[in-house]
């Protein structure tokens, strides 16, 4: 749990960067953060998943 | 025919080159001097909060301690450590943060926190270089 926290802790804050940097109006930079929010919540699960069918020693 | 190119060069104002590394060397700076406090709060503070955070975590930071080509190695992460700017310095000057602490669950985290945190900086400092320079509203 801690780490999934951590993840949207920084998703978060990356998102917050990502958006105001970005061109664009207020509600489209508002929406570019969103989304760089969810896809880096949504590719750690998905990445997350995949290492757990991973047959590491 | 055969199509003209018009070139203009529009000299880059020396304010600008200033106010890219104030905001390098503490984040969030750069957009303050400029009046751009919003972006400044959020830019600074997402920068910030992602260095402290990272050290909070257990995350340390990189020097080059090696010779020869593995000292080249460990000069990426210490290029993207330094993007923090004083923060960095500081914690070089104090030997505060070069610790590995391996043994607590979030230390690869925090590492990648305080990588991600100097990154994000030299974003924020091209923001605020590109804003004094008027490439950028």
């Amino acid at each position: 749990m801690r780490h999934v926290l951590w993840m949207a802790v920084f998703a978060a804050l990356t998102g917050i960067v990502f958006g105001v940097v970005a061109k664009g109006t207020d509600r489209q930079r508002l929406f570019y953060g969103l989304k760089v929010f969810g896809e880096f919540i949504a590719i750690a699960f998905v990445l997350g998943w995949i290492l757990y069918f991973l047959p590491f020693p | 025919m055969a199509a003209k190119s018009i070139e203009q060069t529009i000299e880059t104002p020396r304010v600008a080159w200033v106010m890219g590394l104030a905001a390098w060397a503490v984040p969030g700076l750069g957009h303050f001097l400029q009046k751009r406090f919003g972006r400044g709060v959020l830019l600074g503070g997402a920068v910030w909060g992602v260095f402290f955070t990272g050290l909070l975590i257990g995350g340390h930071l990189y020097k080059v301690t090696e010779q020869g080509w593995a000292g080249l190695v460990q000069l990426l992460p210490v290029s993207a450590n330094v993007g923090s700017g004083l923060l960095y310095v500081f914690c070089w000057l104090t030997n505060t943060g070069f610790a590995e602490q391996a043994q607590r669950v979030t230390y690869e985290y925090g590492n990648t926190f305080l990588l991600v945190a100097g990154l994000l900086n030299y974003l924020a400092a091209l923001d605020a270089f590109d804003i004094a320079a008027g490439r950028k509203e």
